[in-house]
């Protein structure tokens, strides 16, 4: 549910937040798996963000479209 | 006789032989012949490769037109004077541009006055498009909103598109077909909100189109103006200060891609960004798109190095540590052994050490009890002799001794003459032996 209303800009900052966080040397393994978990579901809201076709959005648009 | 109404019958000419005197002088007059003439073109039409028009000059202050003459460039010339018109100023001969033409004055009988053009200066032209261009940018460089859309933060992919074009438009379609056919699957929104994209109704159209989408503003992260795809006609209108005005100060990026590689409008340099062509505003769209999917290649690469290189480190840690635990170990168990021997060796020395100590402690608090103990007895005993002095000096034998005598009644010492009273029987105490009398007499 989150990740719905995440923006696309959200996610990419924190994907890039996770990164330094993990790229920082004094990283402990402990949050390792937390990470990765979370920048993969990251990832997914930002490609799908991408690629996935938002119906909704489609059908406001066409409306709006129609009504000129 | 013939009447003066005869008389002049007589002399009327017709029409044609009085055009032919207005032609004669006119055709043949030096000064109305090649001659250029600074004009503004208005109503031209092309009609069998002829190119009829007015040639007007307005008062520069009100607007109202001060002269006004048919013009024709026929077909022989024109194709020639449009092809070296559109070399120079990237725009094809129209209605309301200033023009600097070479005419001559042309009577003819049927037809009437008409100026034929010969040749044109199309840097005159151009020159006038590039001052009115450069008003315009001036007065929005003094307001100060020229550069505020291309300031304007973009989104890090847009993907709601609003466009404003005319519906049926190649340009419309190339830009449409690009978008749904990228070949990285990136998905696009477009609203098409319709404009008149050329003719004396552009300027209105646009701002309107502008005005419907500011309504949905919400929904959108670009605006996207496209035109073209079809032959080049006049852009003169883009040339507008409203329509640029209002471009600049849209709180939404404007792509701009209205006309061809030599065509500069005044929205070209307010515009977030400018293109050529609408399959060009199509590739930035979709360039943008692309850029965001390698990014996140490059932030999913980049976790997976991060996670193997920080489990290949934490590998490495373990082994070292595992491989310095036995030496460790040892290294611990040594030390305690060596620990607990030097205690077991200390103890008993230790222990000696402390009872001497506190016996020669012991022995000077004996010492120092003895002394302290005579030395209290020997004060009593000066405080006594002293005490036994004083007790032997104030005893009334010693008093008595001194000649003084103790008077006693009813067993009570006398010290007041008030105690006693005439009659009373006293006892006088002397030093030797005791006398008794009768008080006679008492006063004090």
């Amino acid at each position: 549910m989150e990740e719905q209303e995440l923006t696309y800009t959200q996610a990419v900052t924190e994907l890039e937040d996770l990164v330094k966080k993990m790229q920082d040397p004094e990283c402990s393994i402990d949050n390792l798996s937390e990470y990765t978990k979370r920048s993969k579901e990251l990832l997914d809201v930002c490609r799908k963000r991408l690629t996935a076709t938002d119906e909704a959005l489609k059908t406001i648009l066409q409306d709006i479209e129609g009504a000129q | 006789m013939p009447t003066l109404f005869d008389d002049q019958m007589s002399q009327a000419m017709t029409l044609s032989a009085f055009n032919a005197r207005i032609k004669k002088n006119i055709n043949n007059q030096a000064d109305l012949q090649y001659q250029w003439v600074q004009a503004e073109t208005s109503d031209v039409q092309v009609r069998r490769g002829h190119c009829y028009m007015e040639l007007i000059e307005k008062n520069p202050d009100t607007g109202a037109t001060v002269a006004k003459t048919q013009a024709v460039a026929w077909a022989s010339v024109f194709a020639a004077l449009n092809a070296k018109f559109h070399h120079v100023t990237g725009q094809q001969f129209a209605s309301g541009m200033k023009v600097m033409v070479c005419v001559s004055a042309n009577f003819h009988e049927q037809y009437g006055l008409k100026l034929v053009v010969t040749d044109i200066y199309p840097e005159f032209t151009l020159g006038d498009m590039e001052r009115q261009r450069r008003e315009i940018l001036d007065r929005l460089a003094r307001e100060g909103v020229i550069d505020m859309n291309k300031t304007l933060p973009w989104p890090l992919v847009p993907q709601r598109i609003a466009v404003i074009s005319a519906a049926g438009a190649a340009g419309y379609g190339d830009f449409m077909n690009q978008l749904a056919h990228n070949a990285y699957g990136l998905q696009f929104y477009t609203c098409l909100f319709t404009a008149m994209m050329q003719g004396a109704n552009t300027v209105p159209s646009v701002l309107a189109a502008l005005d419907r989408i500011n309504a949905h503003i919400d929904l959108f992260d670009c605006v996207v103006v496209i035109r073209g795809g079809g032959a080049t006609s006049d852009l003169n209108s883009f040339d507008n200060y409203d329509l640029a005005a209002v471009i600049a100060q849209f709180p939404i990026p404007v792509i701009v891609g209205i006309g061809h590689e030599r065509d500069v409008t005044v929205l070209d340099y307010v515009a977030s960004v400018r293109v050529k062509t609408p399959t060009a505003a199509a590739e930035l769209l979709i360039q943008r798109g692309t850029d965001a999917l390698s990014h996140l290649t490059d932030l999913s690469n980049a976790i997976v190095a991060s996670a193997r290189e920080m489990l290949a480190h934490s590998r490495e840690q373990l082994a070292y540590y595992s491989s310095l635990l036995p030496a460790a170990a040892r290294r611990v168990l040594d030390t305690s052994r060596l620990r607990l021997e030097g205690y077991a060796r200390t103890i008993p020395l230790t222990v000696a050490g402390r009872i001497a100590t506190e016996r020669t402690h012991l022995q000077h608090h004996g010492e120092r009890v003895v002394v302290a103990a005579g030395q209290h007895m020997e004060r009593q005993r000066l405080r006594l002799e002293a005490l036994s002095d004083k007790v032997e000096l104030l005893s009334p034998r010693n008093i008595l001794n001194r000649g003084y005598s103790l008077t006693m009644c009813h067993g009570r010492y006398i010290t007041s003459a008030d105690q006693l009273n005439p009659g009373d029987t006293i006892t006088v105490h002397l030093k030797q032996g005791r006398a008794r009398a009768i008080v006679a007499e008492s006063k004090c």
